[in-house]
């Protein structure tokens, strides 16, 4: 089925179909226009498009805010860190607590405020690098260890692989939030504890992902090919395997993003990460708990949000997807 | 029995067990790579920061932290197979005592959220397949997709806020009305005695889990006024966690309804003159069901972790309001208890949902 077909049929999609084709065959010229082709096809479908860019605005004000907050770090001027923002997101005025959504002193009050009277809006903002950070960190982390543990245990087989698919039954036999509970507390409170065990419990999933690409493209013919002439198994694996497997991945990884920062804010409302008064999404909403049905937008802002920001990570994975013709398997 | 269906139980059973025991394993691989000396781990079971020395002696003693790794592991191993998970440091009891309590409440809680799920997964997946790239298959996309990457507790806050906080139709919070006293836990397990000593913790446990969660007990005691109020602040939790959830079984049920539908004897039953909704949801539907029975595994794991949130949120006290409680108290060793205790619950659901699958679909037991 060609890529015209898959487009008609997962999406009833009418637009311009773009002209680059995958082939499964020749997987040069796939990987040469595979990037490209991605981009084109996201641009001209109009609600990925909107995805891509409610992501990449989100993507550009972490790196800016992220970059801020960090120089402002290092050089102890911590006002650097808002001075892009609308208030002082830290700053306590009980003058203003708890003021509703409302369009005065535009955009300070919009999304409200809570009982410390900082704005919602500014600790939202204030809190997206580390929400991003942790997104890309994790996933590429994921993807980096389960290439290398996969690839050479689908590559080479034998009890490194047994052993391998068996320590992976074990990680995913539990749910990952469980598991990154038990792992964070223990890490003792703060961010780099809860990014540590995000990533010693995501990257299980990448590793069978490439075991499973591995084990299909060692008996493919450019790589017996490639053995034949008297290549070694290591410059097989970096010339001919990690590249062809990774192009399939990156649909999935997308999506993933979504789910580390479900993960982190999941955490995050139980209380392990980011301590106060440096605000978190998760934290943001599990902080208005006891206001809740009065004062409702200091818990359901922060959660619209994230989901938000979920829900496109989840449309370009799924566009991605539904592009590479049917799931993955792993 | 045939020896083809015998080697497979076995097979699926041994495969849970090892699963089990290397699951243990990575749990106590991290703990002691991120606690490698003696007192560091003594001050992690401490649950404290500020541990007077002569305490974390006791419990390096009580707990053997300083004996070789491998005799901690075996201790470890042997002891979570005798149901010895340590004493809680802040209630003073044996865990699994604790645990004990809660695990048949949140047991309740999720497996009623994911008959919601399941129903609503199969119903919308049905529709979606037999309205195939029309609107109504792409709003039931659309409302999955949003639905399983809103984050669970916002979920839990907007049902919380509208279905019980402005219409009024169910209460927010708590297991019952608190008014009513909890009706009396069935008690007396004459049968248990039989079996020998070290099985007997993990037996009566199992047969608490059973017979215990507060509605079972209310309707084996008789109390209908405890069980309807149960039910009614049972239904918005388990709500929330079935919203978060069916999407993936609707998924999977358009997937294999659209696969069901392309098939011959689903064209036969067209041509017996067998009208649409009859094929579509009788022959097609009982076919398309049988893959489902895969997701339950996965779908037990993802609700129990979050029903950690939705007990927060819903004040319903069970094991994941008690998780909560454990990470603001930094009670270390519920934590690890609670991980095993999930850990083996998922394996189990794996097991049972490998099982059925077995049970439905002969071909797969000959694999």
């Amino acid at each position: 089925m060609g890529v015209k077909e898959i487009v008609k049929k997962f999406l009833g999609y009418r637009g311009t179909i773009p002209t680059a084709t995958v082939v499964k065959e020749g997987e040069e010229e796939r990987r040469l226009s595979g990037y490209r082709f991605y981009l084109d096809y996201l641009i001209k479908d109009k609600v990925a498009a909107v995805a891509l860019a409610i992501i990449t605005l989100f993507t550009a004000w972490s790196v800016v805010e992220g970059t801020l907050q960090y120089v402002g770090y290092a050089t102890r001027h911590r006002a650097l860190g808002w001075a892009l923002l609308p208030s002082n997101p830290i700053a306590l005025n009980f003058a203003a607590s708890l003021h509703p959504p409302s369009l005065s002193h535009f955009p300070v009050y919009i999304f409200g405020t809570n009982f410390s009277g900082e704005s919602i809006l500014s600790r939202l903002l204030y809190a997206a690098p580390k929400d991003a950070l942790a997104a890309y960190l994790v996933v590429f982390s994921g993807i980096i260890i389960g290439m290398l543990v996969g690839t050479f245990a689908g590559y080479f087989g034998g009890w490194a692989d047994e052993v391998l698919m068996r320590v992976t039954d074990a990680f995913l036999a539990l749910p990952g939030l469980v598991l990154a509970i038990a792992l964070s507390v223990l890490l003792g409170s703060g961010y780099n504890s809860v990014l540590i065990s995000l990533i010693l419990i995501w990257w299980p999933t990448y590793a069978r992902f490439f075991r499973a690409q591995a084990l299909s493209l060692k008996s493919r013919g450019f790589v017996e090919a490639s053995k034949l002439s008297g290549q070694n198994s290591l410059m097989i694996i970096l010339r001919h395997i990690f590249p062809n497997s990774v192009d399939p991945v990156i649909a999935y990884a997308a999506l993933d993003f979504g789910n580390v920062i479900l993960t982190y804010s999941t955490l995050a409302f139980l209380g392990i990460g980011i301590q106060p008064p440096y605000p978190e999404w998760g934290s943001m909403s599990s902080n208005g708990l006891p206001y809740f049905p009065q004062n409702w937008w200091w818990s359901i802002i922060p959660g619209l949000v994230i989901m938000t920001v979920v829900v496109c990570f989840t449309l370009i994975g799924d566009r991605m997807q539904d592009l590479i013709g049917g799931r993955l398997t792993y | 029995m045939q020896t083809s269906t015998l080697i497979y139980l076995v097979r699926r059973v041994i495969n849970a067990v090892v699963t089990l025991l290397l699951l243990i394993f990575i749990i106590f691989v991290l703990v002691h790579t991120i606690a490698p000396t003696p007192v560091a781990l003594a001050r992690i079971y401490c649950g404290s920061p500020h541990c007077p020395p002569a305490e974390l002696q006791v419990i390096i003693q009580q707990y053997g932290l300083s004996l070789p790794l491998p005799v901690q592991f075996a201790h470890y191993v042997v002891n979570i197979f005798h149901g010895n998970f340590g004493i809680d440091t802040l209630y003073k009891v044996p865990e699994l005592q604790v645990i004990g309590q809660l695990l048949p409440i949140t047991l309740e809680l999720v497996i009623t959220g994911l008959i919601f799920a399941v129903i609503i997964g199969l119903f919308t997946g049905s529709i979606a397949a037999a309205n195939r790239n029309n609107p109504i298959d792409y709003s039931i996309k659309a409302v999955y997709l949003v639905t399983w990457s809103a984050p669970v507790f916002l979920v839990g806050f907007i049902l919380q806020l509208f279905l019980a906080y402005e219409l009024k139709l169910l209460p927010p919070s708590g297991l019952a009305n608190p008014t009513l006293g909890n009706p009396p836990p069935v008690t007396g397990y004459p049968y248990l005695s039989a079996v020998p000593q070290p099985l007997q913790g993990w037996l009566s446990g199992l047969v608490r889990a059973i017979t215990s969660p507060p509605l079972i007990d209310a309707a084996v005691e008789g109390d209908w006024r405890f069980f309807v109020s149960g039910v009614h602040h049972l239904v918005l939790p388990a709500l929330a966690i079935a919203v978060t959830s069916f999407g993936v079984v609707t998924r999977l049920t358009r997937a294999s309804m659209i696969d069901a539908l392309d098939r011959d004897y689903v064209k036969l039953s067209f041509m017996k003159g067998l009208s649409k909704n009859r094929v579509v949801y009788g022959t097609a539907f009982r076919n398309a069901v049988i893959p489902i029975i895969t997701l339950i595994a996965l779908l037990f794991g993802f609700s129990t972790a979050g029903a950690v949130v939705i007990e927060d949120i819903f004040q319903y006290h069970g094991m994941g309001y008690f998780t909560v409680q454990a990470i603001y108290n930094l009670d270390y060793i519920a934590i690890l208890a609670i991980t095993i205790i999930v850990g083996i619950s998922v394996i189990a659901a794996n097991l049972v949902a490998d099982l059925l699958y077995g049970w439905a679909d002969p071909r797969v037991r000959l694999e």
